[in-house]
């Protein structure tokens, strides 16, 4: 019980210290590159520019 | 508005990228998988997970993003966050985060943090929005079009 609250805690820190440099409407996306789940193949976000809009999707299984 | 409905029906006009990042309530952390809070889940048969560690190494993570994906069934391609959360860090996305990209490199909808400010409903009007300006702008550029 304990842990999980000094979890807590820590993810509400985490989320007060990166919340005001996430991108805002208008701003530049950031680029990034990331692999699949095979980690083999890589997309990089900026190789849709000038293509089409990117819908992103951030998440975890629990 | 589920997160499906929405990429069956846009995919052909927008990229989908599901980013797998590091997990908001493993058991070795914030767990919400015991109490009350759990029984809820069951009840509601939530999909969320409520066994899952926190993946240590890279190989540990890829394996819990192909079990949320397979699980999920949300039929988007995932990409997954290294281990030093990066992507995470720098779209403050967790637990979960919606952002629309233009084609122009912008961001034309920065969603809220969830599990409360995930509202694929507002994704879904962002996109509506971003492909008429889309329609709109190559209508001026049509000489036909007067």
């Amino acid at each position: 019980m304990l842990k999980a609250i000094r979890a807590r805690n820590q993810t509400k820190a985490w989320q007060k210290l990166h919340d005001v440099h996430a991108p805002k409407a208008g701003d530049v996306a950031h680029d990034f590159e990331l692999h699949d789940l095979d980690g083999k193949n890589s997309v990089r976000l900026s190789d849709f520019r000038g293509k089409k809009p990117v819908a992103l999707i951030f998440g975890s299984y629990t | 508005m589920s997160l499906r409905s929405l990429f069956e029906q846009y995919h052909d006009k927008v990229q989908f990228i599901s980013i797998y990042i590091r997990e908001a309530h493993p058991i070795d952390g914030w767990w919400l998988g015991g109490g009350l809070f759990g029984l809820a889940l069951k009840v509601t048969k939530s999909r969320a997970a409520t066994d899952l560690y926190d993946p240590k190494t890279m190989e540990e993570r890829r394996q819990a993003a192909g079990r949320c994906e397979s699980e999920l069934e949300y039929g988007i391609p995932t990409l997954v966050d290294d281990m030093d959360d990066t992507v995470n860090s720098a779209y403050a996305a967790m637990p979960t985060r919606l952002y629309l990209v233009g084609a122009d490199g912008r961001m034309a909808y920065a969603g809220g943090l969830g599990p409360f400010g995930f509202k694929p409903q507002e994704l879904m009007l962002a996109i509506e929005a971003l492909l008429s300006e889309s329609v709109a702008a190559a209508g001026s550029l049509d000489p036909s079009v007067a």
